[in-house]
């Protein structure tokens, strides 16, 4: 089966590959993989004071799929609210690479790292509001 | 439920009978699950010897090379009947095929393609071996890597068998995903093993 230009384009430079302070506070980190095909990939977003997301980093250990569907993903994602980016879809992925049916899980493993970065985002932003009254005390 | 019957004489045939007893005409392989196939009892642990000694033994009788000379129905038969017993030997010989194999059986929710996992800890794990085999940069650190995911591996498949007596449904699906990022694991570092060693001095 041959791989479409685009998925061949990401894979051979595959944008924003790296890693972000996973512990800092405008950091959120989505860990996610589908043990079928041995694929793990991280995907982490870091969010201005704004709401947009100044940087995107992903790590991807996976099929060509897998990391061209990645490395789409932190392509789109910056310069866009968190808002925005939990509205991607897996389905415009695979639209945007041409992926081939047997192929469509590895966007939607992607949709799913971009959420989970999203969740983790939030979860550390709402954990930091619960703490404030507390150190205004 | 009905009694099957005979295709070639109309006789009563047992479920699990790959003859009739009346005619001797070979029988379609039926719905036997892979341990009722080949005479066992369902469970993890499997006498590999009592396995292969069943599996020739059978084999014997339903080769298709021992029904060119029969019917073209009895031959198309054998051929399914030597497929379904293949597909049984394979799956149980295999440790962590016969345990997603019983884990299906035991109705243990297991994910095919598609959405991740929600076992972080598991995840973690899998992405620091696969950066660590990444980093490794040369034949003796990779094999170092392979040998320990192997040792991991075989721990794994030991524990099943406890698992499995405890019919300890979250142990059993929890320690199948493992297995499957070990076994890529071991995969990955076969084939980095191998360009390393062809890139080598």
């Amino acid at each position: 089966m041959a791989y479409s230009d685009k998925v061949v384009d990401h894979y051979e430079n595959p944008r924003n590959v790296g890693s972000l302070d996973k512990n800092a506070e405008d950091v959120g980190t989505g860990l996610v993989g589908a043990p079928a095909c041995g694929d793990v990939m991280k995907l982490q977003i870091k969010v201005g004071v704004d709401g947009v997301i100044e940087d995107a980093k992903f790590k991807t250990f996976g099929c060509g799929s897998a990391i061209a569907s990645s490395s789409l993903v932190t392509e789109w994602v910056k310069g866009k609210t968190v808002d925005e980016a939990e509205t991607i879809k897996n389905t415009e992925i695979a639209k945007h690479l041409a992926l081939p049916p047997v192929k469509i899980h590895c966007s939607v493993l992607a949709e799913d790292a971009i959420k989970a970065a999203i969740a983790d985002y939030r979860a550390k932003a709402a954990k930091k509001q619960d703490e404030q009254p507390k150190a205004a005390e | 439920m009905q009694t099957p019957m005979c295709w070639s004489c109309g006789a009563p045939v047992e479920a699990a009978a790959s003859f009739c007893a009346a005619c001797q005409a070979v029988q379609p392989p039926g719905q036997l699950d892979h341990f009722a196939r080949l005479g066992l009892g369902r469970g993890y642990t499997v006498d590999l010897a009592a396995l292969d000694r069943a599996y020739f033994a059978l084999q014997r009788r339903l080769h298709p090379d021992r029904f060119v000379r029969k019917q073209p129905r009895e031959r198309a038969i054998s051929q399914q009947q030597a497929a379904a017993l293949n597909e049984a030997y394979e799956t149980l010989k295999h440790p962590i095929r016969r345990a997603r194999y019983l884990a299906e059986l035991m109705d243990v929710d297991l994910p095919g393609d598609g959405r991740t996992i929600d076992d972080p800890q598991l995840l973690m794990e899998a992405m620091e071996a696969r950066e660590a085999l990444a980093e490794a940069g040369t034949v003796a650190e990779v094999q170092a890597l392979e040998r320990r995911s192997r040792d991991e591996s075989d721990a794994a498949i030991a524990a099943l068998r406890e698992l499995f007596t405890r019919a300890d449904q979250a142990g059993i699906r929890r320690a199948i995903l493992r297995l499957a990022y070990l076994d890529k694991f071991v995969e990955e570092a076969r084939a980095r093993r191998l360009n390393l060693g062809s890139a080598g001095p």
